[in-house]
């Protein structure tokens, strides 16, 4: 997966960039520093030509003025180093063995002291360089993600490419997808429409129920929040096999961000939201107005739930007609339902009435 | 002493006999029962409480002399017993003066003065004799030089327990190495449990002495502790003062009436008090004639008062109550009183006899006619009647009709009431306020001529009568702004009487009248009595104190503007000692000082420790336990109050009474000096930051520099300017080219930066700068610049300097953590 076809040398051309521009302010006498987009909720706009949400305008900076500035650009040297390597030596890591691996650095102040920690470092470095860590041959530790549907593959792996089925040449389980989705080539598909669903339980009761093989619909398990080469691959999907996608979720405000980063981009990664997200995606529910229709088993909202919907409230990512009046429903009876509790009127009853309803209802089916 | 009171119906028989029974008791026994109070409640206390009183007596006689004090102070074990040797160089007393100093317990100069001294009640040292000698059974020992004489002299001392009366056993001369002096030896039983009070209470005395030398030798110490002196600067002479009229007692004012040569009061008042001159007795003594008389009220005759236009009948009423003087004489004494009324705002009575009196004479003078007291007291009755004509004339004169219902007082004092009271008030009410007001005061005339003469706490019932009927009859409410506001209108427009106040003789004969006097004294605006009877230790010497004795990293001290609590001016002094080698752990020292004594005991109860304790200190960056109590931390706080008259919670003057006007000026002071220790600390505390942030980066960015290098494969850059720049610093450097030397002083900070740059160098240089001059010394050259470098900017300075010479450069006037000199 690339934001543009990035080469490895070109990826460590641009480290090395950053890291020159550092030197070149410590030889002005100047004060190193390194200029971020502000990466809160209050920063991020509507980019009506993407339809996607990306970084504002406004820009933090980061300098070797204070001690915590100071580590943070020590931090980012020895991490530019270790890519630039990483990259000469056609390697690759995860975010997880970089932060163990900065224990391996001789100097204490540069090692990290956690995980999110070098994260976020990366990410900075991907916004400074306009380089994905892909590019840099950083993965995450695991996608988790699968699909199951219609779709014919074919994957580059390191040992050799392989054509899959994503029902056929599968198990229950369905087909994994990997870290860099940009090894993955669709060759055919007899798909209608892109489902991405929150829990596991839920995606195993579609299977279980034959969904996917009864309305060709590609089932995708976003494992809670996605990763971002399940939201890479559910964008591709869209984009180059011109397929709706709608997503999935429990009725709680944590699963309407889980929609948001599928079809927004999420805060943290809005300088990739253009290769990330899908804004065509639409929710199909829990709605709030399913509980009341439908009179779900619900569980009471908890402070930080209605924090969270408030909160919601004020994103600019859910200022729509939708997303207002069914927020605002939920504060209003005060419950949420998960998407098993569709199971006190059956375990066909998703598969059979209440999906066909509601697709039909959105023009999917 | 005991209390007892007379039972009532016994009457005074009980009363004689109960004084003959105190007459009775002995000194001695009057000392058993009062000992706690004097501060010889225990064998420890007591050895503490005979030293502090022997020492504050040595320094009071040195410091009067003029005699920078050397004060020696011994004690040692003998058998049972304690000795204690107490021996100053102050000038030595004669064998005259001997019993009255040491011996006769509350005798002293001091205590009918009003000047700061230590000892103030006079019962100190002679408490200290009654004690030896009440529990050693020995005599005080005494042993005096005084200065020119040949020998010294040695007394023994005892106290007559049945009359009080001091007794010298022993006189004889010997010899004496001091040239001057006195020494007192005194043995009694006591212990050593109350080591560390005697010791801080020396101690204390050297911080707060710091022009006295002092020494103690005790069993318990190997060395003698000794205090040196730390200024040669003797306290400020103090002088006596009167007492302030602002200052005194009923029953000290009764006194001084009786004891006074003078017979008026103005003549009382400038005599014997400070600060009452001439103007200033007449005010009292105008004050005491309200008080004592009241004032008088008076009405308009004018035209256009309201209701007055009352100069015609004013002369008619004048031409009827002249008879026998001719028609010439009696019309112009009635015209010209009648015009001078006229002409007058308002007249009392007493302002009307007095015109009638001039006019008497003078028309007496012009026209030969004698005009009487007779015709004059008729005149002043007749045109009195008309001033005040209140409806009450209903008889019918001349046929006439009389005017029964004119009524001159209700128009007068409804124009007053009205403006005095708020405007929503129903006109009607006002209007019945006033006629109440007007009858109350023509019913004052009942008893007598009627003056209108009232005192103001009369006035005040009379108008809060009248105003009560007219909330009652006209439903108006007047409230007690309303009524306060009449009388106040009222009282300003009456006037005070021209009458002779009672003389010294009379006030003192009579409680209530001297009462009224004294509350005329305190009602007067009377300047705040001098200061010269105090003199403060001073800021400076507060913290050369503190200095002498703490080894601390700050002091700062300050001295507030003489006050007046009383009668008694007083001055509140302040220093606090922060970090060094005062112990950082549990609370804060708290020396207390009143006239330079140290306070040792009862620090729980005394003033200056509740308004410590009262403080947010955490404000002032010393830790706080809870937010409020006694702060914690490597501190000391000194706090010392010097007045004429030193309120002590008891005889035993171990604590500050809270007198809320001295705890007010204890926590100025306070505040003042914490402020500094504030500013003191949060500069240490970001001193601290921009160390710990300069060691942190200036192991970080070198590294980070190295790994750019690498990265980059290029040299190591210099980072020196942006060090510089990140630590706000000032950085000098140097640049040499050929024979040019360059000192570049960059002020990186956000302030305006004053340095003083110094260069030494191992050749003679050249091409300075006016004004800019090498000295020489010993083949090396100092060169000396004082650049001001403002916020951001650089200034070069040049010379020149043969290239091989050496240059080294130091520089001065910003903290070493802000600077970065390279050169």
């Amino acid at each position: 997966m690339s934001t543009e076809d990035t080469t490895d040398a070109e990826a460590r051309e641009r480290l090395i960039d950053l890291a020159a521009e550092f030197y070149d302010q410590f030889a002005a006498g100047e004060i190193p520093r390194m200029e971020l987009p502000t990466r809160t909720k209050s920063n991020i706009e509507y980019d009506p030509e993407k339809k996607v949400w990306v970084y504002g305008d406004r820009k933090s900076t980061r300098t070797a003025n204070s001690v915590s500035g100071a580590r943070k650009l020590l931090k980012a040297s020895y991490t530019i180093d270790f890519l630039a390597n990483q990259l000469d030596e056609d390697r690759s890591s995860t975010l997880r063995e970089l932060y163990y691996l900065s224990e391996s650095w001789n100097n204490e102040e540069a090692q990290f002291n956690s995980q999110d920690e070098s994260n976020n470092l990366v990410e900075d470095l991907e916004i400074v360089t306009g380089a994905t860590r892909e590019d840099f041959h950083m993965r995450p530790e695991e996608s988790g993600a699968k699909v199951m549907g219609p779709l014919l593959i074919r994957e580059q792996t390191q040992r050799g490419d392989r054509d899959i089925h994503c029902q056929k040449d599968v198990g229950q389980g369905g087909y994994q997808i990997p870290n860099d989705t940009d090894t993955i080539e669709f060759l055919d598909n007899d798909a209608e429409f892109v489902m991405c669903v929150e829990t596991g339980g839920m995606r195993d009761r579609l299977v279980e129920n034959g969904f996917d093989d009864e309305y060709d619909c590609l089932v995708v398990h976003l494992g809670g929040q996605p990763a971002r080469a399940t939201r890479r691959l559910t964008k591709r999907l869209h984009d180059e096999l011109d397929l709706p996608v709608v997503v999935f979720c429990d009725g709680d405000p944590w699963s309407y961000r889980i929609y948001g980063s599928v079809a927004y981009g999420s805060i943290k990664s809005a300088h990739l939201s253009e290769y990330l997200a899908t804004p065509e995606a639409e929710y199909v529910g829990i709605r709030p107005q399913d509980i009341v229709d439908y009179d779900l088993p619900t569980d009471p909202l908890s402070d930080s739930d209605v924090n969270a919907l408030e909160s919601e409230l004020d994103d600019p990512r859910f200022q729509t007609e939708f997303w207002e009046e069914q927020i605002e429903l939920q504060l209003d009876i005060g419950k949420k339902a998960e998407q098993q509790a569709l199971a006190s009127r059956g375990l066909d009853f998703v598969t059979d009435t209440y999906l066909p309803e509601r697709l039909d209802e959105m023009g999917v089916l | 002493m005991t209390s007892q009171q007379t039972t009532l119906g016994e009457g005074a028989t009980t009363a004689e006999e109960l004084a003959e029974g105190q007459r009775e008791i002995s000194i001695a026994e009057f000392f058993e029962k009062n000992k706690h109070m004097l501060g010889f409640d225990s064998g420890a206390r007591g050895l503490v409480t005979a030293v502090k009183e022997a020492v504050d007596n040595a320094l009071d006689a040195t410091e009067e002399a003029g005699i920078r004090p050397d004060i020696y102070v011994e004690i040692r074990e003998v058998g049972d017993y304690y000795r204690l040797v107490v021996e100053d160089n102050g000038p030595g007393i004669t064998k005259e003066q001997l019993p009255k100093v040491f011996g006769k317990l509350l005798y002293g100069s001091r205590f009918h003065k009003r000047e700061q001294s230590r000892g103030q009640q006079g019962i100190g040292i002679s408490a200290a004799v009654l004690y030896s000698q009440l529990t050693s059974g020995k005599p005080a020992k005494i042993t005096s030089r005084t200065e020119g004489s040949a020998d010294a002299e040695y007394f023994e001392l005892i106290i007559d327990t049945d009359t009080n009366e001091p007794e010298i056993g022993t006189a004889e001369t010997t010899s004496w190495d001091r040239s001057h002096g006195t020494r007192i030896e005194l043995e009694m039983e006591a212990n050593m449990r109350a080591r560390s009070q005697l010791h801080d209470y020396i101690k204390h005395t050297a911080v707060v002495n710091p022009h006295a030398r002092i020494e103690l030798r005790e069993p318990g110490l190997d060395e003698p502790l000794k205090f040196e002196r730390a200024t040669d600067q003797l306290p400020a002479e103090t002088e006596e003062i009167r007492p302030h009229p602002h200052g005194v007692e009923l029953g000290t004012l009764i006194k001084m009436l009786d004891a006074t040569d003078s017979y008026s009061v103005s003549g009382f008042m400038q005599e014997e008090f400070t600060r009452v001159g001439k103007k200033t007795a007449d005010s009292v003594v105008d004050s005491f004639r309200d008080r004592h008389f009241g004032r008088e009220l008076g009405w308009p005759a004018r035209n256009g008062a309201p209701a007055a236009d009352v100069g015609a009948d004013i002369e008619d009423a004048l031409r009827e109550a002249v008879s026998n003087k001719g028609a010439d004489a009696t019309d112009t004494f009635a015209e010209r009183v009648a015009n001078s009324l006229t002409e007058r705002e308002r007249t009392t009575y007493s302002q009307l006899v007095e015109i009638v009196a001039t006019v008497a004479d003078e028309v007496g003078a012009d026209t030969g006619k004698t005009f009487g007291a007779t015709v004059r007291d008729n005149a002043v009755e007749a045109a009195w009647a008309e001033l005040t004509e209140f409806g009450t004339g209903g008889v019918e004169e001349n046929g006439e009709e009389a005017d029964g219902d004119l009524d001159r007082l209700t128009p007068t004092l409804y124009e007053l009431v009205d403006d005095a009271t708020s405007t929503r008030k129903d006109d009607a009410a006002v209007h019945g306020l006033a006629e109440r007001l007007a009858e109350r005061f023509v019913a004052l005339g009942d008893d007598g001529s009627n003056r209108m003469r009232l005192a103001l706490d009369d006035l005040t019932t009379l108008v809060h009568e009248a105003a009560d009927t007219t909330e009652e009859y006209d439903d108006e409410t007047f409230g007690d702004t309303a009524r306060e506001n009449v009388v106040e209108a009222l009282w300003s427009r009456m006037v005070t009487v021209p009458d002779d106040p009672p003389n010294v003789t009379e006030i003192a004969g009579d409680r209530d009248t001297a009462s009224e006097l004294l509350e005329a004294m305190r009602e007067t605006d009377i300047l705040s009595p001098p200061t010269d009877c105090l003199a403060p230790i001073t800021a400076e010497l507060v913290e050369a104190g503190l200095r002498k004795e703490y080894d601390a990293d700050f002091y700062a001290a300050s001295t507030r503007d003489a006050e007046v609590h009383g009668g008694d001016p007083f001055v509140v002094e302040a220093g606090i000692a922060y970090g060094g080698d005062i112990p950082a752990d549990g609370s804060v020292e708290l020396l207390r000082f009143a006239n330079r004594v140290p306070l040792v005991y009862q620090r729980g109860a005394c003033a200056t420790t509740n308004v410590v304790k009262r403080i947010g200190w955490r404000n002032y960056g010393l830790d706080q336990p809870g937010g409020s109590g006694m702060p914690s931390g490597p501190a000391v706080i000194s706090i010392h109050v010097a007045s004429t008259n030193v309120p002590f919670t008891s005889e035993s003057k171990d604590a500050l009474a809270s007198v809320p006007e001295i705890e007010d000026e204890i926590e100025l002071a306070i505040r003042e000096a914490a402020r500094e220790l504030k500013s003191y600390l949060n500069k240490r505390r970001s001193m601290a930051k921009r160390r710990e942030k300069q060691d942190v980066l200036g192991r970080i960015l070198p590294q980070m520099a190295e790994k750019v290098a690498e990265v980059t494969g290029r040299e190591h850059p210099d980072i020196e300017g942006a060090m510089a720049r990140i630590m706000n610093n000032v950085g000098v450097d140097r640049e040499r080219d050929g024979e040019t030397v360059t000192l570049k002083v960059a002020n990186h900070s956000d302030r305006n930066e004053a340095l003083e740059v110094t260069e030494i160098v191992s050749a003679e240089p050249e091409g300075l700068p006016d004004g800019v001059e090498p000295i020489e010394m010993d083949g090396e050259w100092f060169v000396n610049w004082n650049p001001e470098v403002s916020s951001g900017e650089t200034v070069e300075l040049e010379y020149s300097l043969p290239t091989d010479a050496d240059a080294d450069a130091t520089v001065d006037g910003v903290d070493d953590e802000k600077l970065t000199v390279n050169a």
